[in-house]
């Protein structure tokens, strides 16, 4: 497969993912005002520099009556006004499209310098609203219309499916979430960082971690969250520039070295029919991980540093478990009970502490991974890094593990 | 977002260092004793809850648990009276003193855990105002080596801002090892302070909050709330703030502050005269349901100082104050310095009257570098984690330290020297540094 001219990462924002904008009666507008100023001041990017912009958003549109967000981001700055701008949407993978569509603008040559900007303000309305608008990020019509909780259902037969293949227990899903919380707990930005949380209680079956749909239980659920992430990609012209200027030599510029994007059917039993018999429970998942891997010249999770995974349920990270590699299909439970996912282990996923840790705006999850993957592999990942981190990896699903993304940036 | 001196490497290092196995809380049926109990769980297999009784303890537990939602907290948890204290001490690698404010009533209690401890335990307490080294004075080398101050403030499993107050001959490396071991494990935000009044959080917070109570007297508190409100920097309003303090733990502060202080903004520590009164008729805020404001169903109503009556907040004449609703307008947006400008510029007297406040706190803030912290950094980081408030750099940031100076003099309040030499040198660009605490939550659109 062709791959053009090599895509940088600058860096960028990420707006503190504890905060809730509608009670501090903030307009969606802020939010993306606030990621983006960010991500101007923290990489040194003068506005005028920008030439185009990217807006991964899923559901703008329901929680805050809004939609055409691209021209939002001409309200940051007036040196915005006029950039070619859009909106990106595949349900939870929203921000990881917006980023592919930036990086192939970059590898087409067309632009030098990208803002893509992940973004989701979901505290607008109550838990149950909240559910049925994620709902449309599956059939709505066959899969959530009328159901209370469809996601943490649909992903609860994940589990479930788990279990019939290979058996699955909960303690180690528990074992997940209690990693994630306590990752969460070094991140400055997660959202989860003060809450109360252990494996034992992540295994309560009381009124104090509540059955949400299936297995699922409220501890194996990721958040509701309003955030914003804001990075920015460059050309190797651009990055060449951007180095020199701080003083940098363009080796120490990290890049987009892969990607993966696959999308399977929309329906969950649709995707399981086709995997019966096969060696992975979610096959396009693992093309996505492995393309994205091959595009950069790795040869297995063994080149790999660090993971930032979709783990918007404990299930969805037990599953990317073995997807990734690190243990034979079916076998996840073992990487859990050696300590291999620990931010010191020799498989480490999600030191930001993840979806369940560090907050699901569902939009900015894309780039909120694509922005930890680089902050680890610089070295700033601050009290969660990875030491020695050269590639990290994404991986990014819309849906029931329907549109997945994948991208490994390295230095 | 950290105090610089310890990098994240040595942070690691540090916690590893040493074990914090056995913590043993005392008063650990009050407020700070039980949240301060839940919190250590997150990170300590065994904390044991001390109180005057065993029932007493077991209430804290219970509290504990009610508090973060856990019955986990039950199973790192045991309970006891203070008859169990020599024996429990025995094996305690940190001793956290939550009991009453009373001098007395800790010193008694630091006698009998002097001769119970192992030399080589952590002692912390979790005082408001008293003095850490007055607490410890006479006292054993080990006590005094291994004895701090760790002010929490409630409830802690919410808010993360912390003080660490090392005494005169508190061994350095332990506060290094406390610092560590409070940020790593159990998620704080640690402020270093001076041994100062009421640290530097409560120093500067309730000045402010003392000023919008002296205010009050003149325009009501109604709109003192209104003009001292969420867009200048501040989730909470002021008197809505005293309200859930608590009246009687206002005045305990303020009087402390007050007492033993002599600043140059001495009169706004002092008490209104009028709480004063009233706290004598049993009014102490939400605790009392009744307070600067109270609820009738769902009717909100509120204090009229001079009489200590009360009347529905909606029957309170206000001035115009338009410039709010257009300022509040610019926040919403995420257009604070267009926001903070306006207000600058706003014209009357009521505008003029809240820029003062503002101005206050400002100069207060920086002229308080030097007493209770190193820098302002310290002031910075407890009132935007303790407090909630936009610290008084980020409102020179969002302001700019021209017309923050302008501010200042126009308020007749002593500018501080550094921001004159800001605006002289054009440096430096910024007196904010903490790139993942996002300011402009402070500036809420109310």
């Amino acid at each position: 497969m062709a791959q053009g001219s090599k895509v940088y990462v600058l860096g960028g924002y990420q707006t503190d993912f504890a905060r809730n904008w509608t009670k501090e009666s903030k307009h969606f507008s802020a939010l993306m005002r606030e990621s983006v100023v960010g991500a101007l001041e923290a990489t040194g990017i003068a506005p005028e520099e920008v030439e185009s912009a990217h807006v991964g958003n899923f559901a703008a549109e329901l929680y805050c009556m809004q939609g055409h967000l691209g021209a939002f981001f001409t309200e940051v700055h007036p040196a915005f006004s006029g950039l070619p701008t859009g909106r990106h949407e595949a349900a939870c993978a929203s921000g990881s499209i917006a980023l592919l569509a930036a990086s192939a603008e970059i590898e087409a040559g067309r632009y030098d310098l990208q803002a893509v900007v992940g973004i989701e303000q979901m505290k607008t309305v109550d838990s149950g609203t909240g559910g049925s608008y994620l709902g449309t990020a599956a059939w709505y019509e066959d899969e959530a219309e009328g159901v209370e909780a469809p996601f943490p259902k649909l992903f609860g037969r994940l589990g479930d499916e788990y279990d019939k293949r290979y058996g699955l227990k909960d303690e180690h899903l528990a074992e997940i979430s209690r990693l994630n919380y306590d990752n969460a707990k070094l991140n400055p930005n997660a959202q989860t960082r003060t809450w109360y949380m252990n494996k034992e209680h992540a295994l309560c079956r009381t009124d104090d971690n509540p059955a949400i749909g299936g297995r699922i239980r409220i501890a194996d659920c990721s958040q509701v969250t309003d955030g914003a992430v804001t990075v920015f990609l460059a050309s190797r012209d651009y990055a060449e520039k951007y180095a020199k200027g701080m003083g940098k030599k363009l080796s120490d510029i990290p890049r987009i070295k892969g990607w993966g994007h696959n999308t399977a059917r929309l329906r969950f039993d649709d995707k399981i029919a086709e995997s019966q018999g096969a060696e992975y429970t979610l096959p396009h998942v693992r093309s996505t991980i492995t393309s994205a891997m091959k595009r950069a010249g790795i040869a297995d999770v063994n080149g790999i540093d660090g993971i930032e995974t979709h783990d918007c349920f404990t299930t969805s990270e037990y599953m990317a478990i073995d997807h990734f590699g690190i243990t034979k299909p079916g076998e996840s439970w073992k990487a859990v009970e050696e300590g291999w996912l620990e931010i010191d282990g020799k498989h480490p996923i999600n030191p930001s502490g993840g979806l369940i840790g560090a907050g699901h705006p569902v939009g900015a999850t894309g780039t909120r991974q694509l922005l930890d993957s680089y902050l680890q592999v610089t070295g700033t990942a601050g009290n969660y890094q990875v030491e020695g981190a050269k590639n990290f990896q994404t991986l990014n699903i819309g849906g029931s593990g329907t549109t997945s993304v994948s991208f490994i940036v390295g230095v | 977002m950290s105090s610089d001196s310890l990098s994240p490497a040595r942070l690691r290092e540090l916690v590893k260092s040493r074990a914090i196995e056995r913590v043993v809380v005392l008063g650990a049926n009050g407020t700070m004793g039980y949240g301060s109990a839940a919190l250590f769980t997150t990170a300590v297999p065994h904390v044991t809850f001390l109180a005057r009784s065993k029932a007493k303890a077991d209430e804290g537990l219970q509290s504990a648990i009610d508090q973060v939602r856990s019955p986990t907290v039950a199973s790192r948890s045991a309970t006891g009276s203070y008859d169990d204290l020599e024996a429990v001490l025995a094996n305690a690698d940190l001793i956290f003193e939550a009991l009453t404010e009373d001098f007395a009533i800790k010193k008694e209690m630091f006698d009998r855990v002097e001769k119970a401890r192992r030399p080589d335990s952590i002692v912390a307490t979790v005082t408001s105002g008293l003095s850490i080294n007055a607490l410890c004075e006479g006292r054993s080398d080990s006590f005094r080596q291994n004895f701090l101050g760790l002010h929490v403030f409630n409830p802690p499993n919410e808010i993360v801002g912390t003080e660490l107050i090392p005494g005169n001959d508190t061994d350095p490396d332990l506060v290094d090892f406390v610092e560590a071991f409070a940020r790593v494990r159990l998620g704080r935000e640690i402020i270093r302070t001076h041994d100062t009044p009421a640290f530097a959080g409560n120093r500067v917070g309730f000045k402010l909050l003392n000023e919008a109570a002296q205010l009050a007297e003149q325009v009501g508190p109604v709109l003192v709330d209104r003009l001292v409100g969420p867009y200048t920097g501040r989730a909470m309003t002021p008197l809505a703030t005293i309200d859930l303090v608590g009246w009687d733990i206002h005045r305990a502060i303020v009087d402390n502050v007050y007492e033993l202080t002599n600043d140059e903004a001495h009169e706004t520590n002092k008490l209104p005269g009028y709480m004063a009164r009233l706290m004598d008729q049993g009014t102490l805020g939400n605790k009392s349901g009744a307070g600067f404001f109270k609820k009738d169903g769902k009717t909100r109503l509120a204090l009229d100082p001079a009489s200590g009556d009360y009347k529905p907040e909606a029957d309170v004449v206000l001035p115009n104050l338009d410039y709010i609703d257009d300022v509040a307008r610019l926040h919403a947006q995420g257009r604070y310095a267009e926001g903070m400008s306006l207000f600058l510029g706003a014209d009357g007297d009521e505008a003029a009257m809240a820029r003062k406040v503002i101005a206050g706190y400002i100069s207060y803030a920086f002229h308080r570098v030097g007493e209770v912290t190193d820098t302002i950094d310290g002031i910075d980081r407890i009132m935007a984690t303790g407090f909630n408030w936009a610290p008084p750099s980020v409102l020179v940031d969002v302001m700019g330290a021209k017309a923050s100076v302008e501010l200042i003099e126009r308020s007749g309040l002593p500018v501080p020297k550094v921001l004159e030499a800001a605006v002289a040198s054009g440096e430096p660009k910024a007196f904010f540094h903490h790139p993942t605490l996002n300011t402009g939550k402070f500036f809420v659109a109310g």
